[in-house]
């Protein structure tokens, strides 16, 4: 805060003030009411409550389903986060190295970044419609028995692959404007040391698209983790029967169709935790990456 | 085509601070419209303008019935409307019965809730066991004046959302049972007729079904229909406490011989290819019937309306739901599916009374008998009953009466209802572990197991929630 | 031979890569011109076949439906009214977000404070915590106050978050510090400085900003479908799950007027990215969120 240039009293306050009230009420408010409610246990007509202290934790740590959807949380993660990464990854390097229509495939890449989750899901169910679903059929004539909301892992397929089709042009834009981003001095050295372009790429490029990629990695993971919930809500149709679903979605099931406010809240609030711990390794990141460029 | 775009895109943003502009643009589309949409619309029109004029009392009424359903209701709602000056009720759709129920319960603790909400079965306990959110139906009525009587309604339909007292606290509206469809051409191909026990469906019908090349059997809620009403049908108690009327310290009773003997057959049937499951979504499995290849579907009586409407390529009929001669050889009726209209309380006496007279007019026979034929669901009082007899409305369509009669079957001590709280949850549970042992990941045993334990836990919350 | 070798490898590689990129393409392509082709079939056929290489003749009739028709006494859902709904919250959102993100970063690093420290905090916590795991207290607050349906309840709580304020933070420090002495020395005061010469040289920074705040605010989904439950407060992506529930419904699916209101919401921001490609992609990269 060196820079600082002005010495108003008044003026920064009121400037700071809409913002600090906004999440005042609409952050800390929550949050700290989400705490309280996972110590509780309430009627949904807010007609009663009992003190239940960490009995909605416990109950969380026992329940198979809830881990179940922990896990699956997790797989979803990382595959989502690997498969859109490398794709992304993949297309970029081919991007930045053809000379002809580079813009028209650039557009074409980047264009899905502005489609709704929801959107995609409601495109990957008639997909995988049961009956006429143009990619069940295609994997029913590879042989493999594709039905969607049937087949856990089926259904798990469907999902990782619509939530990866969603993710690649955020993924793509950022490595493609790290690739070009690399002094023509820095490519021409490189051409000259190694001839192979695969060593090129492995010794050189990747190195420097490092930080991008740790930076990209966390934007992933959060990605998978809260902003796939209209793709899972469209995928499952309303009804979570033995389909996959994420934490979220689980927080939004057992809180918002099953009225178990306590329950959803405990939930929430290790959510919170988890993504705190998370914040705190990305800020390591981003310093490291500053220390980088 | 495109000139009528852009004066309707004109009218509209010109007049869309203005209540009626919608309404307004609706009526212009009179060529595409449909008739009955139209009337709808300018009814609504009409009637809205009359109200800024004279002092009517105005009461709202959150549903969740989509599509055609939603059609009919704004059907009555207009019907109930035009028949009277001096009260206005406006329906709104809500979603699915689980947002209507959230919405409801949100919009109640805002204090903004509508005069009438319609909840579902599974939402029963939820809302009857918040005793001050609504005013039980049979008060709200007998205290404005109308004559109320219990035993006018079929006795299937009587207790479902009634209090242990056997008061009722919910009008039941979309009462549905569920009931067995077939097609009546795959029958024939296969030279059988519709099975009357689950015995004589493993050991005759489904192999000669599954011979003639179709998939014996589907259905579309495995909750409701394998687990709920197979209790009501053998009748077997579902819970302790009377299936859970009498307080909240309730067990659920899923984990019982009988329930796990007939899903081992179903576990067999589907690994026989008498049987297909698609998933939790009712839609899903309802289709392969549409389309012909399933030749048995295990549907609501509710679907009666739409199947109807459909033109199918084959001729279809419904009859009871099997039963399992070696558990039961006296099979009593089933549980009314659907939902039920509570009046919510915090309202104005006025408003009150707006709502009752709504009701009257709702379970007048002619309202039930036109609700009945409209969509398939079962009209609730005897006198509609009789009135579609006396119509000769199931000489023309035997199989829309399957549902009430099965509903008027004898009844036992176990049939009247359940009353289980967090039991959207509970559902939720079952239709988990029922997807996991018929995909093998889970056994019969272990998955009952399962589903009474996580119930119990459930249950034993909720009984939480409920202390003050 | 071995001059000819290195040439031809070279040719291969280079139809390899444009092999590579079409089928990328083609992958992010496919679907939508899958939800196209169902717009302008019949619904029965759409019922019977799903998706087929054919174009039918009901694209006009479908778009009339997606557009003017209405499910519900109200008659309010109509696709024009999600549509304006969907832009209210797009530009609220956006615009809301940047004016609050830019006010406070310009007092976060342009004003001496005794709690600056203190106020930097408060506000960037909310980076870490996104709107999805506080959703059920936050619309227990919002039911609190009565916003429930409102476009105040829609958009302000989705504003809750600082991640315009950081960004403009990073963007407002890599200023040259001789500008603000130079403006000192002029005599400007700080709302001179601010509206003078701070907002015309962010223009670009703020039109960035401005896409993909829209893009955000306009794809919201979840938080729209809890706190609107009253049809002529729905957005078009909220919409979707209702058309994704008439899907489920025992008549015919409307498979063509679904669909068509699908490519509806997608397309306002799809077609902001294409054409403000290059503001979008800055702002992208260099917002680092």
């Amino acid at each position: 805060m060196k820079r600082a240039a002005f010495t108003h009293r008044w003026i920064p306050i009121l400037l700071l003030v809409p913002q600090i009230a906004i999440i005042g009420i609409f952050f800390y408010w929550p949050a700290i009411h989400a705490l309280r409610s996972s110590f509780y246990l309430q009627d949904p007509f807010g007609f009663g409550e009992t003190f239940v202290g960490m009995s909605n934790y416990l109950s969380l740590f026992k329940s198979a389903a809830y881990g179940r959807a922990a896990i699956f949380t997790v797989g979803f993660t990382l595959i989502v986060t690997f498969l859109s990464l490398g794709i992304a990854l993949l297309l970029a390097v081919k991007a930045d190295k053809v000379l002809r229509g580079a813009k028209t495939y650039r557009t074409l890449l980047m264009w899905v970044y502005a489609v709704a989750p929801p959107v995609a899901g409601v495109m990957g169910v008639i997909m995988f419609n049961q009956s006429w679903g143009p990619l069940s059929d295609f994997f029913k004539s590879l042989g493999w028995d594709f039905v969607l909301g049937v087949h856990y892992y089926d259904t798990a397929f469907a999902m990782v692959l619509i939530a990866v089709w969603k993710q690649i042009p955020v993924n793509f834009i950022f490595f493609l404007s790290g690739l070009q981003s690399i002094p023509k001095s820095v490519r021409e050295a490189a051409m000259i040391d190694n001839p192979s372009a695969a060593g090129r790429f492995w010794d050189v490029t990747f190195p420097l698209l490092a930080p991008t990629g740790f930076f990209l990695l966390i934007t992933n993971i959060t990605y998978s983790l809260f902003d796939t919930f209209g793709i899972i809500d469209t995928v499952v149709k309303g009804e979570p029967g033995n389909n996959p679903m994420t934490l979220v979605y689980k927080v939004y099931v057992d809180g918002f169709r099953g009225n178990d406010l306590g329950g959803s809240s405990a939930q929430s609030v290790i959510l919170m935790v988890l993504v705190l711990a998370m914040t705190v390794v990305q800020f390591r990141l981003v310093e490291r990456r500053i220390h980088y460029t | 085509m495109r000139s009528i775009y852009i004066s309707i895109v004109r009218r509209f943003f010109r007049c869309r601070r203005n209540h009626f502009c919608v309404l307004f643009v609706g009526e212009d589309l009179t060529g595409e419209a449909s008739m009955k949409r139209l009337s709808i619309l300018s009814a609504a029109a009409i009637s809205l303008m009359a109200s800024s004029a004279t002092a009517q009392t105005e009461i709202t009424w959150w549903h969740a019935m989509g599509g055609a359903l939603g059609d009919t209701v704004n059907q009555i709602a207009t019907d109930f409307n035009a028949s009277q000056t001096e009260y206005q009720i406006t329906p709104v759709f809500k979603g699915t019965y689980e947002e209507a129920l959230t919405a409801g319960i949100a919009a109640f603790r805002a204090g903004e809730q509508p005069n009438i909400l319609q909840v579902f079965d599974a939402g029963a306990a939820t809302v009857i066991g918040a005793k001050g959110a609504t005013i039980p139906v049979q008060d709200l009525l007998t205290e404005n004046g109308a004559d109320f009587d219990i035993n006018d309604y079929i006795s299937g339909v009587r207790y479902f959302f009634a209090d242990s007292d056997e008061k009722m606290i919910g009008m039941p509206f979309n009462s549905s049972s569920p009931i067995m469809y077939y097609n009546v051409n795959a029958m024939e191909a296969a030279g059988v007729e519709a099975p009357k026990t689950w015995e004589e469906f493993e050991t005759v019908t489904a192999p000669a079904l599954a011979e003639a090349g179709y998939i014996p059997l589907a259905q579309s809620h495995s909750p409701w229909i394998f687990v709920e009403n197979f209790m009501s049908r053998h009748n077997l108690p579902f819970a302790t406490n009377d299936n859970g009327y009498k307080g909240t310290d309730t067990k659920i009773l899923a984990n019982t011989p009988e329930l796990k003997m007939h899903w081992s057959h179903v576990k067999d049937w589907l690994d026989a290819g008498y049987y297909a499951y698609y998933g939790a979504a009712w839609g899903d499995n309802q289709t392969p019937f549409e389309e012909g290849k399933v030749a048995i579907w295990l549907g609501s009586s509710g679907s009666f309306g739409g199947l109807a409407q459909m033109d199918l390529p084959f001729e279809f009929s419904a009859t009871y739901l099997p039963y399992w001669e070696a558990v039961t050889t006296e099979p009593t009726q089933t549980f009314i599916g659907g939902a039920a209209l509570f009046a919510m309380s915090g309202k104005s006496a006025e408003e009150n009374k707006a709502t009752a007279a709504f009701f009257e007019f709702l379970t007048s026979p002619e309202v039930q008998y036109m609700w009945h034929k409209e969509t398939g669901y079962v009209p609730i009082t005897t006198a509609a009953y009789e009135m579609a007899k006396a119509d000769g409305y199931y000489d023309r369509a035997p199989a829309a009466e399957v549902g009430i009669q099965q509903l008027s079957l004898p009844a036992g001590e176990n049939t009247k209802g359940y009353r289980m709280g967090f039991y959207v949850q509970i559902r939720d549970v079952m239709n988990r572990e029922i997807g996991r042992i018929l995909g093998g990941e889970t056994s019969v045993d272990d998955g009952f197991a399962a589903i009474e334990t996580e119930g119990n836990d459930l249950l034993a919350k909720f009984a939480q929630t409920q202390s003050q | 031979m071995t001059k000819s070798t290195p040439r031809k490898r070279f040719k291969l590689s280079v139809v390899v890569d444009h092999a590579v990129l079409i089928i990328g393409s083609i992958f992010m392509i496919a679907p939508v011109l899958m939800l196209l082709q169902m717009t302008t079939m019949p619904d029965l056929i759409n019922m019977k076949t799903g998706p087929i290489l054919m174009i039918g003749d009901q694209l006009d009739d479908n778009f009339y439906k997606a557009m003017f028709k209405a499910d519900g006494f109200s008659g309010a859902n109509t696709g024009m009214r999600m549509l304006w709904n969907s832009m209210l919250l797009g530009l609220g959102f956006a615009a809301g977000k940047i004016i609050l993100g830019m006010m406070a970063a310009y007092a976060i690093v342009y004003f001496r404070m005794r709690f600056a420290t203190f106020a930097f905090w408060i506000i960037f916590t909310t980076l870490l915590l996104p709107l999805e795991v506080r959703i059920l207290p936050s619309y227990e607050i919002v039911q609190r106050l009565g916003m429930l349906n409102t476009y105040q309840g829609l958009i302000i709580p989705l504003i809750a978050s600082a991640t315009a304020t950081f960004f403009f933070r990073q963007y407002f420090r890599s200023i040259p510090e001789e500008l603000v002495e130079a403006a000192r020395i002029d005599g400007a005061g700080p709302f001179k400085f601010f509206v003078d010469i701070l907002v015309p040289l962010s223009k670009t920074m703020i039109a960035a900003m401005f896409i993909i705040m829209f893009v955000y605010g306009w794809n919201q989904y979840l938080w729209p479908t809890m706190i609107t439950t009253e049809e002529n407060m729905f957005t078009l992506v909220r919409g979707i799950k209702q058309i994704t529930q008439a899907l489920e419904g025992t008549n015919l699916p409307e498979y063509g007027r679904a669909n068509m209101l699908a490519l509806i919401a997608i397309l306002p921001p799809v077609l902001i990215v294409i054409f403000f490609q290059s503001w979008f992609v800055k702002g992208l990269t260099e917002s680092d969120k």
